[in-house]
């Protein structure tokens, strides 16, 4: 997290550069975008959307939004991928093992995903080179966030709610009766 | 200190418990009456409370909610619609005892809640959120269909992509937005100073966008009729009323601030006449009867854009006396083939099934006849007097062009509505023996309600007639001073802060 908070202060710190990373951040994360939704293997698609979700993170805290940037990667790229990955190797259960994971470390699988990891790693590094002396930020701690989550938004949160239960109910409706048909 | 800092709207209170309720009661016992029986309840509880709030917190531009006359009566509009849907689909629900379907009442409440939350809102937040729940909402409620399975699942799908692409364009120029003013307040952004004047103005732009795509407006309107005929006919009716209900609300309210930009005039002029002559012309060649009811309905988003594009003295009888004479019309011929549907793999909507039916079932033809009448814009239905209030709005701001595009609209309009009414009194030489159509008592009953409305409020018209129509608001202008503490100023501050 500090890392990407180093790039925030660097890019409000340097007009140019800042504008370089964004644009090279955003592009990486639609092209990572565009990758998953044309791959056919699952586990090739969840690597990309790994690095689309990491570049994102680049991108929010560029947009001075560090704690939002952390979020994202604990939660999105660390979780939830974790548990993606996870659901997939549980459901592909019918080739034998040793075959699935050759199939799945060919450097076709991984050497798109990798490139871009690897760009946006040289922009972290590049915005590590020169930290340079940010002045005072007032941060967006999570308690700042919190009490606003329970305070003024807590309708919000509780639609947010709504919206993923009618998500769950709908996901759930909709594949049944396909398990259903077959 | 949060007792008195909300400001919740006793309509979303009760539905959301509601639903909660109903969740409680499908994870104790899956019994599709008592399903039903909380959600018809939780809308009657919501519908009494409408016009009464537990708190009233409005202070300045902070508050995500606003009460007012107009978010009264789209909410009671929207709940009375959900509960005739409620009913209408009833019937069905019980004699499929193949499935437990409890999740459809579920659904239907949920994306009432979504609907009612749009209404209410007088922030970007809100309104967001309750768009999505009814759109996903939908998207369930549209593949809940067990006979036709493969259509109802294609329905779905097309809904669930466009309404992904058209939440993505709102949800960029919502961001726009508040990249030019600073606050997620529910109004069309302004230029400041320090801002590019294009900003505000592709925000504005994308977010009617969004809007016109759910409410199905010409250029963005391929999506409703094969949405519609998917669906069951329910499903169909939920889609034409509540959702356009409740964005057309928001809609009113998103420009309530003052008047609109020149070019937004102009945009709207050319979308709404396009929406009037693209939606009756669609209709002249549809051959079923949910597809012709879809393509009308895009017609009357064009009458309503109307209304609303000619503010004066007229615009707001106009407005409210249009939603109900819309909302109680379209139920009611949705009512009616809910009640002459058939069991078997047909659904009884091709416009050729009705062959006749002023023969077989008079009373019901009569029904519908009287309906579609109202809906074309002939008395003794509210239909007249409402496309009359529209004409009269648009006469007293001097569009010409839009009155041109009203008249021709209504009559190609009143083409296809009188074909079906020439089908149903032909006499049908094959006597229908192969549509095993059923008789519902109840819901001839419920189209018997539907008609008394019509009727009555086509013959008093005056007491609907009320100035109703959020007030103008005065927009704060963009300060670091003015804006209330919320997270987004916070983190305003913070890039403000770091910047040299």
């Amino acid at each position: 997290m500090s890392d990407l908070l180093s790039i925030s202060a660097l890019c409000c710190h340097d007009g140019a550069a800042m504008h370089i990373l964004a644009i090279l951040s955003a592009s990486i994360t639609v092209v990572g975008a565009i990758m998953v939704i044309t791959r056919s293997i699952a586990v090739h698609a969840v690597l990309y959307l790994v690095v689309t979700l990491l570049s994102l993170a680049s991108v929010l805290s560029l947009l001075g939004a560090p704690f939002a940037a952390a979020l994202d990667v604990i939660i999105y790229a660390g979780a939830i991928m974790v548990l993606f990955v996870f659901v997939i190797m549980m459901l592909n259960l019918g080739q034998p093992d040793s075959d699935r994971e050759k199939e799945w470390l060919r450097p076709r699988a991984w050497f798109g995903p990798a490139v871009l990891a690897a760009v946006l790693c040289g922009e972290l590094f590049f915005g590590l080179r020169d930290m340079p002396d940010a002045g005072p930020i007032s941060m967006i701690t999570p308690r700042d966030v919190g009490l606003m989550l329970f305070g003024p938004y807590v309708m919000m949160v509780e639609l947010v709610s709504f919206l993923l239960l009618a998500g769950l109910v709908t996901a759930f409706h909709i594949g049944r009766y396909r398990m259903e048909d077959r | 200190m949060i007792a008195h800092d909300l400001f919740v709207p006793s309509p979303l209170l009760v539905l959301s418990s509601g639903t909660m309720l109903m969740l409680v009661s499908i994870a104790w016992r899956r019994s599709i009456t008592l399903s039903l029986s909380i959600g018809l309840l939780t809308l009657l509880l919501a519908l009494a409370g409408t016009d009464h709030h537990l708190t009233t917190g409005q202070h300045g531009v902070a508050t995500l909610f606003i009460q007012d006359r107009w978010a009264d009566y789209t909410t009671a509009l929207i709940l009375l619609s959900s509960i005739c849907i409620l009913g209408l689909s009833w019937r069905n629900l019980l004699h499929d005892t193949a499935h437990p379907t409890d999740e459809y009442p579920l659904l239907l409440l949920l994306g009432t809640l979504g609907a009612t939350s749009m209404v209410f809102s007088a922030n970007y937040i809100p309104f967001f959120l309750g768009l999505e729940i009814l759109g996903i909402s939908l998207i369930g409620l549209v593949a809940a269909r067990h006979h036709h399975l493969t259509a109802s699942s294609e329905a779905s799908m097309k809904y669930l992509i466009l309404s992904g692409i058209s939440s993505a364009i709102l949800l960029f120029g919502i961001g726009l937005a508040y990249a030019a003013t600073g606050s997620l307040y529910f109004s069309p952004p302004v230029a400041t100073d320090g801002i590019s004047h294009g900003i505000p103005i592709a925000a504005a732009t994308m977010i009617l966008v969004g809007i016109f795509f759910k409410l199905s407006a010409v250029p963005f309107h391929m999506w409703i009729p094969d949405v519609m005929e998917g669906a069951s006919t329910p499903v169909a009716a939920f889609i034409a009323v509540v959702s356009k209900i409740a964005i057309f609300s928001s809609l009113v309210r998103y420009f309530s601030a003052g008047e609109m930009q020149p070019f937004l005039n102009d945009t709207m002029t050319a979308v709404i006449i396009l929406t009037i002559l693209g939606g009756n012309l669609l209709a002249l060649r549809q051959t079923s009867l949910t597809r012709l009811m879809a393509c009308s309905s895009i017609a009357h988003v064009g009458y309503l854009l109307m209304a609303f594009l000619s503010p004066g003295q007229l615009q707001s009888g106009a407005i409210v006396v249009y939603l109900a004479a819309y909302t109680a019309s379209t139920l009611g011929v949705f009512s009616v083939i809910s009640a002459l549907a058939a069991n078997g793999d047909t659904d009884g909507t091709s416009i050729a099934d009705w062959k006749g039916l002023f023969f077989s079932h008079p009373f019901l033809a009569v029904i519908m006849s009287l309906m579609l009448l109202s809906l074309a814009g002939i008395p003794p239905g509210i239909g007249f007097f409402a496309k009359f209030e529209i004409a009269a709005a648009s006469v007293e701001r001097q569009r010409d062009l839009l009155l041109a595009a009203l008249v021709i609209g209504s009559v190609i309009g009143l083409y296809y509505y009188l074909n079906v009414i020439r089908t149903m009194m032909t006499p049908d030489i094959v006597q229908i023996v192969t549509y095993n159509r059923k008789n519902y008592p109840e819901l001839t009953g419920l189209a018997l309600v539907l008609t008394i409305i019509v009727i009555v409020g086509g013959l008093f018209p005056a007491r609907l007639i009320r100035p109703i129509l959020p007030a103008p608001v005065t927009i704060i202008p963009r300060s670091a001073n003015t804006i209330a503490p919320d997270i987004d100023t916070a983190m305003r501050y913070a890039i403000h802060d770091i910047s040299p």
